[in-house]
């Protein structure tokens, strides 16, 4: 039925285009058509769905870079040479069809955006038909109906029609259908369905579908990510996007199975907004420290190193834990960055990591290098620190304190995440509304005859033949109460 | 506890192993007199015909205790590791590999229940077997968990769940060869091609929503663990692959003319997926690599 008229439509599509001089706004009409009918297509639809299907399992055999590399050309040139090995001169043209970040790429973007608008089609298509179907079903058919239906039968019965009808509805009662009845002169109508609102589940499905699209593009936009946000314990640090949050760490501790794998990591940590507090939590990995719409998660640790610095008159312009958060290229270093703003400098904190020498750092002493500020900045002095000792650097006291962990969080606020819950709520509520109640409608036309009446019974199935078997249960049972045992 | 798990699994290999057997010489024995049958036409021979026959339906229903007998033992097996290690048994290769044959059996059984047609078991206890088979060659440590997956509901939730769309997609898959090797007419001794079609479809409209919440839970659970509900991790999208092929199959079987072979192939194609989604860990790393083996 529907199946039938909606490839019907799509043949009516393909209109020879008229030359007369409405003939513009004609085939503009007729592009939109067009457009229409491809969009409602399911063979549009599953081409499309394929495609995204396709480049997920690109984006899964492909190493991918990571999607904080993007906005950095040369972070991302870096990742691109640690991939040529693997891929040799090919490198270069999967680069340049985007598929190294195929997820933020054209045709990825492009596929969703189709889909999307497929969706919204094919929804918009049929959901005024399944609401008629659910509403205002056709209540009586004609005999040309039986003669095709994919489930039919026709009984004789002694009995009056009303009897036959009385019979033929508690049937379908019994089985929890609906009915409705309509009387034409002699010839009685009944019509059943059950679980009308089965079908509404691909709407549902559908448009949860665009829900969560949409979740994801609102997040995308007014949302903020840091996925490494690293806090000495004992400092605190501006969690910056306009949130005027900071957070400090009190402390972080990691335990171990007797293994040696990891058991636990856990942050102690106190969040304040424009300097008062705000919440005091202890996060681990799966517990994370929400505060309105910003959620703080465990992710990483580090060791840091606390550094204060003093001017030449003795106030103190730094005191705080640098986290080591990088390590050099060649491994064999911790590194970690600081400004002093006033003196217009930057300093790097280099720390030898564990398990590696470096005649020039010795056990206990942190490598200061000092630049000038800004991204011309030259090398001004550096030199190695030893712990709790005061050394001149670039006309600054620089004392390396002493060492502490840092832990490292990601910050994070995704305004359409709560869309996307509710999308995906409703995704799998309406896909198992559709197979939990398959819809099932059935006609029945029952006639006066000479020795009593006719009866014709015929059902459309959607896609069982489990169906099949109640059915013919079902007529056996008409057919006995009316006739009494057949051939007894 | 381990140990009593550990038999549980031999007993359960063994019992499956023994089922498929009946299931074989049932197949083949009913064969056999099938051929005597036309060959004799319907005089001499009878006896043994009659023979063939009841001894293959004997078989068969040895087969179908068998399978209920390697559910059970594989049931306990389960149970047993669930008790010794204290949280679901869902947590490496070997405990999914475990799982994943349960699922497979359960469904299974409860699929030959509704429609008695054990040639589906003919590939659906395979596929069961070669799994366990793989688990007893992995290591089985009971490891203690890394923090992230130090969430007891969720993780046995998420897996659980996938289990059930696994083990539903096989019986599809089973569904869809046999569905491939039937003749155009039905006239091999398998189910009409119809009935091939429903009992995937059926398995699928089971699968498919258990899929879907599969990733919802993981989304809810990576959103805990590591602050997003998405990251295109490989395992993450492997599994939104195969949720679109079967998705594809869905939509595919109600365009004219694609019911039968044409959708079928979807449900290859998404056997696939799933196995790829499955053994992904392997070789993906990636945030889901728990695999145990590395
Ligand atoms: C990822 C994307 C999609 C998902 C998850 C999805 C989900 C579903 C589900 C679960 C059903 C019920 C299937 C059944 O009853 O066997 C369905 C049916 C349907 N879908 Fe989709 N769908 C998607 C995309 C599309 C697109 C792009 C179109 C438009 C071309 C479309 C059009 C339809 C139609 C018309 C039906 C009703 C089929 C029928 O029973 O006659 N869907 N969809």
């Amino acid at each position: 039925m529907t199946r039938t008229m909606r490839t019907q439509t799509n043949a009516q599509a393909h209109r020879e285009p008229t030359d007369d001089l409405g003939g513009l706004a004609t085939s503009f009409a007729d592009i939109g058509a067009r457009l229409w009918h491809l969009f409602i297509s399911m063979r549009t639809g599953l081409a499309l769905m394929l495609g995204l299907a396709a480049l997920g399992l690109i984006g899964t055999l492909l190493a991918q870079a990571d999607p904080a590399l993007q906005g950095d050309r040369q972070a991302y040139a870096a990742w691109l040479e640690s991939v040529r090995p693997r891929y040799g001169g090919w490198t270069g043209v999967l680069d340049a069809l985007g598929l190294f970040t195929i997820f933020s790429s054209i045709w990825f973007r492009g596929i969703i955006v189709l889909l999307a608008t497929s969706v919204l089609a094919c929804s918009a298509n049929r959901a005024p038909h399944l609401w008629r179907l659910a509403v205002h079903p056709r209540t009586n058919v004609g005999e040309s109906f039986f003669a095709h239906a994919p489930l039919s039968a026709s009984i004789a019965s002694p009995t009056d029609p009303d009897v036959a009808l009385a019979e033929v509805r508690a049937a379908f009662r019994a089985r929890h259908f609906r009915t409705i009845v309509s009387r034409d002169g002699d010839t009685l109508h009944l019509y059943a369905d059950r679980f009308r609102w089965g079908p509404f589940g691909t709407v549902i499905a559908h448009l949860s579908l665009i829900l969560i699209l949409a979740g994801a593009l609102i997040g995308t936009a007014w949302g903020f990510r840091n996925n490494g946000l690293a806090v000495p314990v004992g400092s605190r640090v501006e969690v910056g996007y306009g949130t005027g949050l900071s957070i400090e760490a009190k402390s972080f501790t990691d335990s171990y199975y007797t293994n040696g794998s990891p058991s636990d990591f856990t942050s102690d940590l106190v969040l304040y907004r424009d300097g008062a507090q705000v919440a005091a939590q202890t996060i681990r990995v799966n517990e994370p420290l929400r505060a309105g719409d910003v959620s703080v998660y465990q992710s990483f640790y580090g060791a840091a190193a606390v550094m204060k610095v003093a001017d030449p008159t003795g106030m103190v312009v730094f005191d705080r834990g640098v986290p080591l958060e990088w390590t050099s290229r060649d491994g064999k270093h911790r590194v970690g960055q600081f400004i002093l703003p006033d003196a217009g400098l930057t300093a790097y904190v280099i720390g030898v990591a564990s398990g590696e020498v470096d005649p020039q750092i010795k056990p206990g002493q942190m490598r200061i290098e000092v630049y000038a500020s800004g991204s011309e900045g030259s090398l001004i002095a550096s030199e190695s620190v030893s712990q709790g000792r005061p050394t001149k650097i670039a006309g600054l006291d620089f004392t390396f304190v002493r060492e502490r962990q840092f832990t490292g969080l990601i910050v994070a606020r995704d305004p359409g995440a709560v869309l996307v819950w509710i999308g995906a709520s409703l995704l799998v509520f309406g896909i198992s509304l559709v197979f939990l109640f398959p819809s099932r409608r059935a006609w029945a036309l029952i006639r006066r005859r000479p020795n009593g009446s006719s009866i014709q019974i015929g059902a459309i199935v959607r896609h069982e033949i489990t169906f099949q078997s109640d059915f013919k249960r079902l007529v056996d049972e008409v057919e006995l109460a009316l006739t009494g045992p057949s051939g007894a | 506890m381990l140990n009593m798990s550990e038999y549980g699994l031999i007993s359960g290999i063994i019992s499956i192993g023994l089922a498929l057997g009946c299931y074989v010489l049932a197949t083949v024995l009913a064969r056999l007199a099938r051929r005597q049958t036309v060959m004799a036409g319907a005089g001499a021979g009878g006896g043994t015909i009659a023979i063939g026959q009841r001894g293959a339906s004997n078989l068969a229903a040895y087969g179908t205790l068998l399978v209920y007998l390697g559910l059970v033992f594989i049931s306990a097996s389960l149970v047993f590791r669930t008790i010794a290690s204290g949280r679901g048994p869902f947590a490496n290769m070997y405990e999914f590999s475990v799982a994943f044959a349960w699922g497979i059996l359960v469904v299974y059984a409860s699929f030959e229940r509704r429609y008695k047609q054990r040639a589906l078991g003919l590939v659906a206890l395979p596929i069961a077997l070669a799994l366990l088979l793989y688990a007893m060659t992995i290591p089985s440590a009971i490891d203690p968990l890394v923090p992230a997956l130090q969430n007891n509901l969720l993780l046995s939730a998420h897996v659980a769940v996938a289990i059930v769309a696994y083990g539903t997609f096989s019986i599809s898959f089973a569904a869809a060869i046999l569905h491939l090797i039937q003749g155009e007419n039905g006239r091999r001794s398998l189910p009409s091609r119809e009935l091939l079609d429903e009992i995937s479809y059926k398995a699928v409209v089971i699968g498919f929503p258990f899929l879907t919440l599969t990733i919802a839970l993981g989304a809810v659970w990576a959103d805990l663990a590591w602050g997003t509900y998405w990251s295109w991790d490989p395992k993450e999208t492997a599994s939104l692959v195969t949720w679109l092929i079967y998705g594809s199959y869905l939509h595919a079987r109600v365009i004219r003319g694609w019911r039968g072979k044409r959708a079928t192939w979807f449900l290859v194609l998404g056997f696939g997926a799933t196995l790829f989604t499955y053994f992904g860990n392997l070789f993906f790393g990636g945030l889901h690599s728990y695999s145990g083996l590395s």
